[in-house]
Formats: structure tokens, sequence, C-alpha cells
């Protein structure tokens, strides 16, 4: 008998189905979820020593009070500038046709292949000041603000996520709505204000929550273009606070201290501002009833519709795009007469070992969890799990590879550092593809389950032979961003161990040594992996896509 | 041969009942339909029988055995779904061949089958197309074959013709009856559509709220109706309400609301002074020189006759048809109507009011 005949007929089995979900569940809740909060717990229990140690101490807790807000309210303009040129973008995508759109598509998207960590030095060097980082030719130098140069570092990653989650929304929204508005007499700009924006509100709050979690998440590349304009030692946001830290000579005990303040402040304040923003958000109702018949009658017509799509063009280039690329400007600089790979290569091996090892994990235990997740809405067990699923990608992942550490060393459990990484990894990335598979299945009529139970297959055999089939560009498109963002995710790695040596903690090592081109190398070969895998991504989402 | 038994089947969820007490015995060959307006549980039961849902309460027996525990995979029942369901990613022949693989044939033997069941229903020309390739009525074509070819002796139809277009829903069915009686098949069928119960069935099954009205031969059901529901959800039917004046051994007299007094047949068990509803369907309502007075509101031209509506003295809006080459009245004009007494039927008044009592949701 075959194996997997000998799983199909196991998988009839209620109680081998049952025993099944409680291995995923129990894995979920106790290698993710209690890891990624465990620094709460560890507070507790550990309250008089850290309130001995740091809380006690005014200098060092206005160092993490000043982290922590600049975190916060970078990550709020952020989002509202996001917001703002974001809207446009989207309905250009969506609503117009036009040659070269599907170029425009890849542009957009484009922020998403590039790591982090090789964006932050592409910024630092195309708007900062470098101290003393060659400069290609070309580059504008004129950001001297630490905080605003963050800030336009922050808007080139966020901004595919916030024009993403509104057209997703937009393509939701049938325009016949704002053309009966327009027949019964409204312009152009009211019958879109008044009748798709409020509808957009779903779209609206994933957008916000997506941008403000990944900007308030972010270490590498802020930490990278920080170092570059020479302010690493002075200016910090939450994350960097930890991964410089983590690096600091200061006693191990008296590190861990600080590390679990500031990782307890910022996933505590996460968590609650994320519920305000939900909260907020869907309830809040802007007066969208008042109409000024005259001013956007001349607002909808002549050049103002034109000109605000040249603003989004101009800011998609401007912004976003340029300022990305412009480390391949480092080619154009002369290369030091020695280059030694073999750091790269170590790193570059190090870091695939990772991502794949994490991505595997991730399929093999995310997807049965969210095919339950999208079969069983009505269960109050699976909507519980459906929100904790949300608890890794809303906390930073410097506080969570630091809670992680923490509970997998507290009790010597393990202190192996290739499986601390790997674990930290797993829980940043297995809601990607949960989301994306529980996203995908409830797109898929229950009814191909059932018409092929009805027609002799077990639960394992229909699974494998036609719920597998369907939904298999979401499983490809989650396994493909999990092993993207394990590649090039900096703040969970140094937050676990400064030791280990992925692709781009090698990079900031590099940074930090003043070992510039061979870091600009290392971030141009990172950039070209993910790019491959980038494409991997679009090409199998668009060869399945539009399908049947 | 499957002979298919129910006894006291309920399905709840949390407070809701989808069917409640279901008492039913499907015979060897049979096609029986499930006829009832959407919401009344038809659908819940046949997904009951089929294994898709376990019962909360009562048992499913198939040849005396009781199969509520059996899993769906081993119930070799075909189901066929309203949204037709064929596996989007797979050609024709292989959705075909599906329940034969899924039973360890070879492939071989699978693409025997599919091929001998696409001959039946005449679509073995479409072998290598995708099912997003034909159109809806080859779709459901091909999702009974595929049914069929699993091996099952027991055919669940679920709605299966409401989404194609009404041409094609009508040689569908035809087809469909064909097809299963040369199998000797035992079907059932769930529809909300009555013309389609009424044309294919042996037996249809009358349900409401989720539970049997009753059930009988589409002739019995519509000529002798014995609940006030199936009188009017089967064909078409004037109600008027009135109460018992007199009756003798062979015909009772009802007294209408305005004090004409109508003679019907049987109906022996009423006693005098009953509230009642009579219930005459328009193709025995005729015009003459002496009955109830009406008063002619609308005339429709429907093709083959013509449907002339009436407010009648009572109250009651009759409706009646004449035929396609006679001269109708003239809107406004006032004339007398009477029923043929053997086909009127008679019920208790349901306390709750006629409109509560005929209402399809």
């Amino acid at each position: 008998m075959s194996l997997t005949k000998r799983i199909d007929d196991l998988s009839s089995r209620r109680d081998i189905r049952s025993g099944w979900f409680g291995i995923i569940t129990f894995f979920f809740l106790a290698f993710i979820i209690l890891p990624t909060v465990y620094v709460l717990i560890y507070g507790i229990t550990d309250f008089q020593n850290l309130s001995d140690t740091v809380l006690d101490d005014p200098e060092t807790m206005s160092l993490i009070w000043g982290a922590v807000f600049t975190s916060f309210s970078l990550a709020l303009l952020v989002t509202i500038i996001d917001l703002i040129v974001g809207v446009p973008m989207a309905w250009i995508m969506v609503r117009k046709e036009f040659r070269g759109k599907k170029l425009l598509d890849t542009l957009i998207d484009m922020p998403l292949a590039f790591p982090t960590a090789a964006l932050g030095f592409s910024i630092g060097i195309f708007w900062g000041l470098p101290i003393d980082a060659p400069v290609p030719p070309g580059a504008l130098g004129i950001i001297a603000s630490p905080y605003i140069l963050i800030m336009l570092l922050h808007i080139i990653f966020t901004y595919p996520y916030m024009v993403r989650s509104l057209s997703a929304i937009l393509e939701q929204i049938d325009q016949s709505y704002e053309e009966a508005g327009m027949t019964l007499g409204a312009s152009r700009m009211t019958a879109a204000r008044t009748i798709t924006l409020p509808l957009f509100r779903a779209g609206l709050i994933t957008g916000f929550i997506l941008c403000f979690a990944r900007s308030l998440s972010e270490t590498g590349g802020t930490f990278i273009a920080l170092i570059t304009i020479g302010q690493a030692d002075k200016f910090f946001t939450g994350p960097t606070l930890i991964a410089w830290f983590k690096r600091s000579t200061l006693a191990p005990e008296e590190v861990e201290a600080i590390l679990a303040v500031v990782s307890i402040i910022l996933i505590v304040t996460a968590i609650i501002f994320l519920l305000i923003i939900k909260f907020v958000l869907g309830r809040i109702n802007v007066p969208f009833d008042k109409v000024w018949p005259r001013w956007e009658r001349v607002l909808s017509r002549g050049m103002v519709p034109k000109a605000k799509d040249a603003i989004s063009f101009v800011w998609l280039f401007a912004i976003v795009i340029i300022p990305s690329f412009f480390i391949f400007a480092y080619l154009l600089v002369p290369s030091p007469a020695e280059m030694d790979w073999s750091g790269l290569i170590n790193a570059l091996s190090f870091s695939f070992m990772v991502a794949g090892v994490v991505t595997l994990a991730d399929i093999v235990l995310g997807v049965p969890m969210g095919l339950y997740i999208a079969r069983h809405r009505d269960k109050k067990l699976a909507q519980i799990i459906d929100s904790l699923v949300n608890i890794p990608l809303i906390v930073p992942t410097t506080a969570l590879g630091f809670s992680l550490a923490l509970f997998w060393t507290s009790q010597d459990l393990v202190t192996n550092i290739t499986f601390l990484v790997i674990m930290a990894h797993i829980a940043f990335t297995y809601p990607l593809v949960v989301r994306n598979v529980a996203g995908a299945v409830m797109e898929v009529d229950p009814s191909y389950e059932e018409a092929a139970r009805t027609l002799g297959a077990k639960p394992f055999a229909t699974f494998r032979t036609v719920l597998l089939p369907i939904v298999r560009s979401a499983v490809l498109a989650g396994a493909i961003l999990a092993f993207t963002r394990s590649l090039g995710e900096t703040g969970a790695t140094v937050a676990v161990s400064s030791e280990a040596n992925t692709v781009p903690v090698y990079i900031v090592n590099l940074m930090n040594s003043g070992d510039y081109y061979l870091a600009a190398v290392s971030a141009m070969v990172l950039i070209m992996v993910s790019f491959v895998f980038m494409f991997a991504l679009r090409y199998t989402i668009r060869r399945d896509g539009g399908g049947y | 041969m499957p002979r298919i038994s129910l006894q006291k089947v309920t399905m709840r969820f949390g407070d809701i009942y989808a069917v409640r007490d279901i008492d039913l015995v499907i015979k060897d060959g049979e096609y029986l339909t499930i006829l009832g307006p959407s919401g009344c549980g038809k659908t819940s039961l046949i997904k009951v029988i089929s294994g898709l849902w376990t019962p909360s309460e009562g048992r499913v027996l198939i040849d005396g055995e009781d199969v509520t525990d059996v899993p769906i995979e081993d119930r070799q029942v075909g189901y066929v779904f309203q949204n037709i369901a064929l596996f989007p990613h797979m050609k024709v022949a292989k959705n075909v061949s599906f329940g034969p693989r899924m039973q360890g044939k070879t492939t071989e033997e699978g693409k025997e089958i599919a091929d001998r069941f696409l001959k039946l229903v005449n679509m073995l020309d479409r072998l290598n197309m995708f099912p997003g390739e034909l159109s809806g009525g080859e779709q459901q074509k091909v999702a009974i074959a595929r049914a069929m070819a699993s091996g099952a002796r027991l055919l669940l139809l679920d709605e299966p013709l409401s989404a194609l277009d009404a041409r094609v829903r009508m040689d569908l069915r035809y087809e469909i009856r064909r097809l299963v009686k040369e199998l000797g098949i035992t079907v059932i069928h769930v529809t909300h559509d009555q013309d389609e119960a009424m044309s294919v069935s042996d037996r249809i099954v009358v349900m409401r709220n989720g539970s049997i009205v009753e059930s009988d031969s589409p002739m019995r059901l519509y000529r002798r109706p014995n609940n006030l529901f199936t009188a009017y959800f089967i064909g078409e039917t004037n109600l008027l309400e009135g109460m018992v004046s007199d009756k003798d051994d062979r015909n009772i007299l009802v007294k209408l609301r305005d004090g004409t007094d109508i003679k019907v047949g049987g109906n022996r068990h009423f006693n005098i002074n009953d509230a009642i509803v009579l219930s005459v369907r328009p193709e025995y309502v005729y015009p003459a020189k002496e009955g109830l007075s009406a008063k002619v509101v609308q005339v429709i031209y429907m093709g083959s006759y013509w449907r002339v509506v009436t407010r009648a003295k009572s109250e009651d809006i009759v409706e009646y048809n004449i035929p396609k080459h006679h001269e109708p009245p003239a809107i406004g004009q006032e004339l007398e109507l009477v029923f043929n007494r053997k086909m009127s039927m008679v019920y208790r008044r349901p306390k709750e009011g006629i409109s509560e009592a005929v209402r399809l949701e």
C-alpha cells in the first residue's frame, strides 16, 4: 500500500483527524504564540529585577521612551502619507485602462522585493549625508535630519501594502454605484467621495494596520540608514534600540533587562494601538453627506484630475522607485583591490538554509491551519485562532525575536542559535501562509469538496486532488512571501543573537566595520535573489489567477 | 437495491431546526421529488441522506442498514449540486473518472467508465474540455454522468436545474428521468419549481418549515391535495373564505362572505357552521347565467388561453381561463361564475389566517 493511500485511509477516521489538528494547534500555541508573548510573562515574574536595573534608572528609561515615541509617531506619519498618496494610485490601478499598466503594477510591488537592509543603505546614500561611505554620482545628499530620512525609507516599503489593500477593496466595489450617482447628477468627484469612499473602510483598516505594523517593526533598513549617516548611536527607534543594545558591551544581565523592558513596551503598545485603530477607523463617521456641487464639479474637470494623476506618478518614481534602485549606482564606484567573498557566501548559504526550513515548516503546519480557519468559521475555536494568528504580524519582529530567544533559553531548553533563528522566522512568517491559504479556501465553494466526498474520496484524498490544486497558487504565494520575508529579515535575527550570520546581519556588520563597498555588493546580491523569487511569485499568480 | 428509510430525522443548528422529525421511506427505483419553498429544509434533508451532514437526532437506513455513522465517501450515493461543482482544474473525462479512481480502479478502467457514462448523456465529444468551456446545461450533464459513474445506485439531485436557462431546464429534466429509469437508479430530487416536480416525479414530498406537509403522486397532489398549503403551492388555485351552511350525505353547502351558496361534493367530515376555505383551480371556474357575482379587473393573454381576473362580490379574487379563440370579457364587465363541484376542495380555515397558512417563507 502506498503512503498516500495509507494517509487517505487514516484521514477517514475522525480520531485521527482530531489528533492531527490537535498537534497543529499545539504547535501554533506552544511554539508560536507563547514564545512571541513570553516576555510579558517574564516581565511579571521578574518585575523586581527589571525595576531595579532599568525602571528606576531615569536615564535609560528616557532613552527607551524616546525611542518608542519615535517609532510610533513615525509609523503614524508614514501611514497617513501612504494613505494620501495611496488612494489616487489605487484609483488609477483599478479604474483606468492604459498601456503599460502591467509595468506600473510591477513597479508598485518592487519595494516588496527589496530587502529592507538594502533599501536602508540605498536611501542613506541617496538622500542622506553619509559620514564616510563613498557616494556614487547622482546622490542628492540633502536630508540631514535622521527622522525625515527614516520616514522616507519607511514610506518606500509600506507604500505597496497601502496601494494593494486599497485597490483590493476598490476592485470589489462595483463601478455602477458611482455611475448611478453620476446619472443622478453628481460630479465625478462627488460620486467618488460620497459613494465609493464610504464603502472603502475595510480596505482602509487593512492598509492602515499593515503599514503601521510594518513601519513599527522595521529594524535592518532603519539601522543601516542610521549607520550610513553616523547616527546609529544617537537616534533610535524601538527596534534599533534593541539591535544597538544587543551589540553593546554592558553586562549580559543588564542588557537582558533593558531589552525585556523595550520589548514589553513595544508589544503592549503595539497591540493596544492597533486595537484602537481598528475600533476608531471602524466607527468613525466622517460627515460624507455635505456636498459642494460647484466646487466639486470644478475639481472633477479639466486640469485637476490630470494633475492628481501626475502627482501620483511623480511620487511613485521620485520617492519610491529611484531612491530604491540608487544602490546600483555603486557599480560606478571603483572597487577596492581585494575582496573577500567567503563571508558573503557563508551568509548566503545560512540565509537560504534558514528560509528554506522556515518555508517548509510554514507549509506543513500552516496550510492545515488555514484550511481549518476557513472551513470552520462558525466555530469559536477557529475564530479565536483566526485572531491569534495576527499577533505575530502586529508584534514588532525585534521584540518577537527577543521574547522567543528568552523563552527557549530561559529554562535552558535550547540554546542552539540556528534553531532559535529558525523558530523566530517561523513565528513571523507563519501568519503569511495561514492568511493566504485561509483567504483562498474561503473563496472556494465547499461543494467541490462535498462532491469529491460523495464520489468516494477520503478526506485527505479530497484535499490532495481537489482543494489543493484549486488553491495551489495561494499556497505558493504564501510560501514565496514567507521565503523572501525570512531572507530579508534583520530585526528578529539580531534580537535572537548578534552572532547569527544571515545576509542582512552580515551587511549590518560590514557597515559597522566600515566595509561599505562589500556591504553594497552584498545588498545588491540580496536584491537580485529576492527579485528572482518575486518574479516567480508574480508568474505563478498570473498563470493561475485568471484560470478557470 | 437501495431502499432508503428515514426515522425521526432531525437536523438542528443551535435552537434552529432545519428539519424536524422526518419519517420517510423511499422505494427502490423510485423517482422522488422533495418540493418546497426556499428555506423549507429540503436541502438540509438530502445533505443528511447523503451523509454530508450527520443528523442531530434520528437514523438513516439504506437497505435496512443504519448508515447514520457511515462516512460520506463509503455511502455510494451520487450527489448533483445546484452550482454544478465540476472540479475546475480537471478535464471532463477526469472529472467523470474521479469516482472510479477514488475507489481504486486503474486509470484505464476509469477512462472506460467515463466514456460509457459520457456517452449516456451525449457528452462524449466534450471529453477533453475543461468545465469552464462548456455551457451550463452541458456542465450539469457531465456532473450527472460523474455522479453515476461512481457506481451510485442512489442519486441525489440538489436543485440541479435552477442555475440553467428555462429552455435548457425543460429539456434536461426529461433527459434525467429517461436516464435514471433506464439505469434503474433511485432518485431524490430537491426543487422549489413545482412544474419540474410535477413533470418528472413518481412521487412528490411537499415540505414546509422543516416538516413534511404531505406526499403523493403528482396527479393526486394536484387533484386532491390534503392540505391547503399543497393546494396553493402546487399549481394555481382560487381560495375563497366561507362557512358550512348545510350538508347531506353526498354534498356540503358552503356560504361565502356575500351569502352566495356553493355546493361542493364529498367532504362529509365537516359540520354545519365550520369555518372553511374553498379551493378551486382556475380551469374549474366557468362563467354562467347564475352563480357568484364578480367584476372583471384584469384580462391577461397567456398564449394558449386567456386568464381573466375578477373580484367577486364576496371580496375574494377569483381567476378563470377561457380558450384563446374566444372573445375575452371587457374590464369592468360584471358576470356570474360557477365552480366544478367535484374539483372543488374544502379545508378547515386555519387559525392563523389564510395568508399566514400559505406563506412561502
